[in-house]
């Protein structure tokens, strides 16, 4: 490396980067423990757990929603991965007819902004009475991230290739056992990027769930969002913080449980 | 393997494009007036018209270009540096890249959260700029929410977008600068000369993409300016929901017209991208020939 000095503006450019990303989290953080904060101090005069307790409290409905809205993300989130895995697999390993066709329709999705299709859709799901219902709203989050998903896995699986599951099916393995034993494992990577990929854009729709949903089913997502569209900052960034850990709180867990899933695939096929 | 197999595989995603395609068909069918359901039968392209014709509806159109065009101009800018940052500074991978990670994984109803709480007149940059003696009262501080400059919701998606820039064409810029980048300097190139003239336009195919991506994404978008916007002129996509749930089911159509400008125009942005990228490498292949 030559002339290091060189690197001093980048480095400060990556230095303000990181502050301008982190500084607006601090800030939330401190709002939701904070009762006041009144102009013009710089740092609250008062903190309390009043945002916390508010949500958590027994009379309100937010912890069973908030368990059902992650339940609904990661059904999106697993279906998508699945369907991925499939798509993936049809496109780099087979020939078919329609194949450019499909190509063109798993990344469609991206060239219409959710807005549109979503009030498109809306009175196709309410005659197949699939409106106002969560499965209706599964539907419509899977269709958006499936192109994130699809491209995903069909890199990896165009990387890995199909040579080694082939030679465990010619040794004698069944189909479904050479891609579960030797294909799967090599996947993992990619399933972990589009489970959490999935997830999170599922776990952030707001418009699609209020359209789709109609207000019956009732995402994490939906009961935030009033809190911010009234300026009530004390719960809205209570309602963030607990948004953003409980994000972050899934993804460690599928990060270990699929890992752990691997440590043990590993070790059965030492033995 | 089963010749039956691709077409089973393909069974899942087939049946949701199929409903795809149909969703986006029957808001376009809608929006020349034809929807049954609310006894409306003629097929005529006077809702569209009507739609094209009317100020308001000129105006959203030009504050939702204006939003989406600063910003996604802009980050583009700002993420192509933070990407060589990263990379000539080796940050390519490791901690710096998590927290980079972090502001994609925050959705735009919390982002809408971290510009009230810092750029309204009551937050915490107008606070400041009261300390420093810049400001004498809260109104002085400039208005930058629910206001027509729409700087509120900018500044949003520049939060949002300068990192997924940066993320989305780090890997690219990488492998490209640790191998043509560094041979070019170790064959006497300064470092400016080999970042412009290879790495940088090597790495236009992943940077122009995220650019589309971000300027289509935030032309069609709901959330930002929802939460953000003024009440006049409101964002396109804000003003086709206003239409679409007004209590007169006659309004429909207008709703669905808008929707259908809006795909019109987002079509043409991809359009016009891929038509310059293909012209590019075509370009390219012939300075190869020489």
């Amino acid at each position: 490396m030559k002339d290091i000095s060189s690197n001093k503006p980048l480095k400060i450019f990556i230095y303000i980067s990181l502050f301008v990303i982190l500084a607006p989290m601090v800030i939330i953080t401190l709002w939701a423990f904070t009762n006041q904060w009144p102009w013009p101090n710089l740092l609250p005069t008062n903190y309390s757990l009043r945002g916390i307790k508010e949500i958590f409290a027994p009379y309100g409905k937010v912890f069973p929603i908030l368990i059902s809205s992650i339940t609904l993300s990661l059904t999106v989130a697993l279906l998508s991965a699945i369907i991925a895995i499939m798509t993936a697999r049809a496109i780099v390993f087979y020939d078919f007819s329609g194949k450019e066709l499909l190509d063109f329709i798993s990344m469609a999705p991206n060239l219409v902004p959710s807005t549109v299709f979503a009030m498109g859709i809306h009175v196709v799901l309410i005659r197949m009475s699939l409106a106002n219902t969560p499965l209706g709203v599964i539907i419509v989050h899977l269709i958006y991230t499936l192109p994130y998903t699809i491209n995903i896995m069909r890199n990896l699986t165009e990387s890995i290739g199909v040579d080694m599951e082939h030679q465990a099916y010619v040794l004698g393995a069944s189909p479904w056992k050479s891609f579960l034993y030797v294909s799967f494992p090599l996947l993992l990577p990619g399933i972990i990027a589009s489970i959490t990929m999935a997830y999170i854009l599922s776990f952030s729709q707001y418009f699609v769930t209020l359209l789709i949903g109609g207000g019956k089913v009732m995402t994490f997502s939906m009961i935030m969002v009033p809190f911010i569209a009234k300026g009530d900052r004390t719960l809205g960034s209570a309602y963030a913080l607990v948004f953003v850990l409980s994000t972050l709180l899934v993804f460690a867990i599928i990060n270990t449980l699929l890992k752990k899933f691997q440590k043990r695939e590993e070790k059965s096929n030492w033995n | 393997m089963n010749k039956k197999t691709p077409y089973i595989l393909i069974m899942p995603i087939v049946l949701l494009g199929v409903l795809f395609i149909y969703g986006v068909i029957n808001g376009i069918v809608q929006s020349f007036g034809y929807i049954p359901a609310f006894n409306l039968r003629d097929f005529t392209l006077d809702y569209y018209i009507e739609v094209i014709k009317s100020p308001a509806f000129l105006d959203s159109l030009k504050v939702t270009l204006h939003i989406s065009l600063i910003s996604s101009i802009l980050a583009a800018v700002l993420g192509t540096i933070l990407t060589a940052a990263l990379v000539y500074t080796g940050h390519a991978e490791g901690k710096v890249l998590k927290v980079i990670k972090l502001a994609i994984l925050i959705p735009h109803t919390i982002v809408a959260l971290f510009s009230i709480s810092i750029l309204s007149q009551n937050g915490l940059l107008a606070r400041l700029f009261y300390k420093i003696g810049l400001i004498n009262v809260q109104s002085d501080f400039p208005l930058f929410l629910y206001t027509k400059n729409n700087l509120g919701i900018i500044l949003g998606y520049l939060w949002k977008e300068v990192p997924f820039v940066a993320y989305f064409s780090l890997s690219l810029m990488s492998s490209i600068n640790k191998t043509l980048g560094e041979a070019a300097e170790n064959l006497g190139a300064s470092r400016l000369k080999s970042f412009f003239h290879i790495t940088l336009p090597l790495s236009m195919p992943a940077i122009g993409k995220a650019f589309l991506i971000i300027l289509t994404f935030s032309f069609g978008a709901y959330d930002l300016p929802f939460l953000l916007g003024a009440t006049v002129p409101k964002a396109l996509p804000v003003q086709a929901h206003v239409e679409y749930i007004h209590p007169d089911l006659r309004h429909r159509p207008y709703a669905m017209a808008m929707n259908g400008l809006i795909l019109l125009i987002t079509w043409t942005m991809a359009g016009i991208y891929y038509l310059l990228s293909s012209r590019n490498r075509i370009k390219g292949d012939k300075h190869e020939g020489y």
